[in-house]
């Protein structure tokens, strides 16, 4: 059996225990829901920039509202992205780029609360040690890792999936714009997450118990976003390419270099990672 | 028949013939030394018995055989391999490791199928094979149960169903009757006897009785060495020495009631006769290569019977459990 193989049917094994534990339906209802209360906010916040917006250009005759929203949301926009991604931006509904901003925050945590026991908990309970004579520690480490990463990728695209749905029923955005902009905003999330997904397996599988794990999963991805606050304010800014949201700017921008970029970091990240996981745990007595 | 270091018994397996091998294996944990050169072969089909008190290091040196802990010095080969050597022995081994949970949120089926899977078993042979298995430790009605809601028992049964998946030529038992019922015990063995000689199994045991049942060979580890190993025969005695326990106030002499050790002496093949106070208890011993225990056992009982000497009972060898007390 090769190691495809494997990893496939240990990362399906995953995908079912994670979304049968209660803790995985837990979770996942709680983004549910609460996605769908946050579109309700994102999409009033929206109507009242734009109302705002309206009000303001009412007094210059001619001036389409879409091109008025555009220009107002265009300078937040060059201050986060550069001038170039602005441009290509400031169309976009403000409510779905809050969805993606929210989506981007909302993963770490979400992937620290449903990785932390993927490998400790079977190692405490030595649950393990059914699979390590049946398939490669690496298969194994890399199946948990990609079920993770699936399992976030989910629960995150339907939380997506009810925003936009809201934002098109209350009739705030036409269902073209959404499609437009809502899956476009989500993958930049799908990299990102791997990033998380493989620094959360390195992190959570040196240890033995589940706290520990989430304990040191949490001050891992602390300490990342303390490395872009550093990278921001200090004059050494590799070090912002060590936090995986940093590669959001590049993933949207509308050039093909930067976006090749912002994919292959956060991928190399997930690779660099899980690899190293695997090879600590291929070593190590379980 | 098992290599021997330190018993001087017999006969080590030439090497193809090896299921297991374990060679001057070693592990510390830190400073502390839980194993130290534990050297023994295990010959295919064979039933090889890893026995000692708490704390000997049989559960360490299980772990180093399933290859969950890596030898600090010296090394396993399982049917020629290391043990992390998984595609290799992939659905050659099969293993319950001790105390290990069963994933709670998996039914039993799920979790005995995606085991049979990763051991390349294709889909319609993973659950054939599963079932097969199960059925085979009474627990047929337990398919869409979760595994988090079997009682200790039940998921005993369940895991040592997955130790024997496929048709493995190792399989590696840790503990494998503890926890259950007499029935499902005796269930146990009997598995394990009906697989004699068609797999090679390894078993670590408390239960000095059921190793002596089922047991070809085994090793006796005491403070991480093995102090002695061998045939089951071997290590209890049981083909050179015959024990008959006497009601109380048995003594020596001819008169009709008394034991008459120079008669039971003069007996053809017969090397001691003792009659030992605690019991009271009559230990013969006898050049195995002339007689088997049954023909001693004969003769004794008759010389007894002659004199009138009541007779408790008669066992062939000392059991394993006095041969550990005596060792460890």
């Amino acid at each position: 059996m090769n190691p495809s193989a494997e990893i496939r049917l240990v990362t399906a094994r995953e995908l079912r225990r994670s979304f049968r534990s209660s803790k995985g339906v837990l979770l996942a209802l709680i983004c549910v829901v609460g996605g769908a209360g946050v579109s309700i906010l994102f999409a009033w916040m929206d109507r009242m920039k734009r109302e705002a917006i309206a009000a303001a250009s009412s007094g210059l005759g001619g001036v389409d509202l879409s091109d008025a929203v555009a220009s107002a949301q265009q300078p937040l926009f060059e201050h986060l992205y550069g001038p170039a991604t602005a441009k290509a931006l400031a169309p976009a509904p403000y409510s779905l780029w809050m969805m993606l901003m929210a989506t981007l925050w909302l993963a770490p945590l979400l992937i620290s609360l449903l990785d932390y026991d993927a490998v400790s908990g079977e190692v405490q309970h030595r649950s393990v040690r059914f699979w390590t004579v049946r398939a490669r520690r690496s298969s194994y480490i890399a199946g948990k890792a990609l079920g993770a990463w699936l399992t976030v990728l989910a629960v995150t695209l339907g939380m997506n999936v009810i925003v936009w749905g809201v934002i098109v029923g209350i009739g705030q955005i036409p269902a073209a714009q959404v499609l437009t902009w809502g899956p476009r905003f989500f993958a930049v999330t799908i990299p990102i997450s791997a990033a998380w997904c493989g620094v959360a397996m390195l992190v959570g599988s040196l240890f033995r118990t589940p706290m520990m794990s989430l304990l040191a999963i949490s001050a891992a991805f602390t300490g990342l976003w303390i490395a872009s606050v550093v990278a921001a304010l200090s004059e050494r800014p590799w070090l912002a390419y060590l936090y995986p949201n940093t590669y959001d700017a590049l993933l949207l921008s509308p050039n093909a270099g930067d976006l090749a970029l912002g994919f292959a970091g956060p991928v190399v990240i997930a690779a660099v990672t899980t690899g190293a996981a695997a090879l600590l745990f291929e070593t190590r007595d379980v | 028949m098992a290599a021997v270091r330190s018993s001087g018994a017999s006969s080590a397996p030439a090497a193809h013939e090896a299921a297991v091998r374990a060679v001057q294996l070693t592990k510390r944990f830190g400073s502390k030394i839980a194993v130290e050169d534990v050297t023994f072969t295990v010959p295919q089909g064979a039933v090889f018995g890893l026995v000692g008190p708490n704390g000997a290091g049989k559960t360490t040196t299980f772990s180093m055989l399933a290859g969950y802990l890596r030898p600090s010095a010296g090394r396993v080969e399982i049917l020629g391999f290391p043990p992390t050597a998984v595609d290799s022995l992939r659905s050659r081994v099969g293993v319950l490791p001790q105390d290990a949970l069963l994933p709670a949120q998996d039914t039993v089926g799920e979790f005995l199928v995606h085991m049979a899977r990763l051991q390349d078993l294709p889909g319609d042979k993973a659950v054939s094979s599963a079932r097969e298995r199960l059925d085979d430790v009474a627990g047929r009605d337990w398919w869409d149960q979760r595994c988090g809601s079997l009682s200790h028992g039940m998921a005993k049964r369940v895991a040592l169903a997955q130790a024997f998946l496929g048709e493995p030529d190792v399989v590696l038992l840790d503990e494998p009757t503890a926890g259950l019922d007499p029935r499902v015990a005796y269930e146990v063995r009997q598995l394990v006897k009906a697989k004699k000689g068609h797999a090679a199994i390894v078993i670590s045991s408390h239960n000095l009785q059921e190793l002596e049942e089922i047991c070809d060979f085994a090793a006796i580890l005491d403070h991480g060495k093995i102090v002695t190993q061998g045939s089951m025969a071997e290590l209890t005695a049981a083909n050179s020495e015959v024990r008959v326990q006497l009601t109380p106030g048995a003594r020596r002499g001819t008169n009709p009631g008394e034991v008459p050790i120079s008669r039971l002496r003069d007996l053809p093949h017969v090397i001691t006769a003792d009659l030992h106070d605690d019991g009271p208890e009559l230990v013969v011993t006898f050049e195995r290569k002339d007689a088997d225990a049954e023909t001693i056992i004969g003769k004794v009982l008759a010389v007894l019977l002659q004199n009138e000497v009541r007779i408790s009972g008669v066992t062939k060898g000392r059991g394993l459990e006095q041969r550990l007390i005596d060792l460890a």
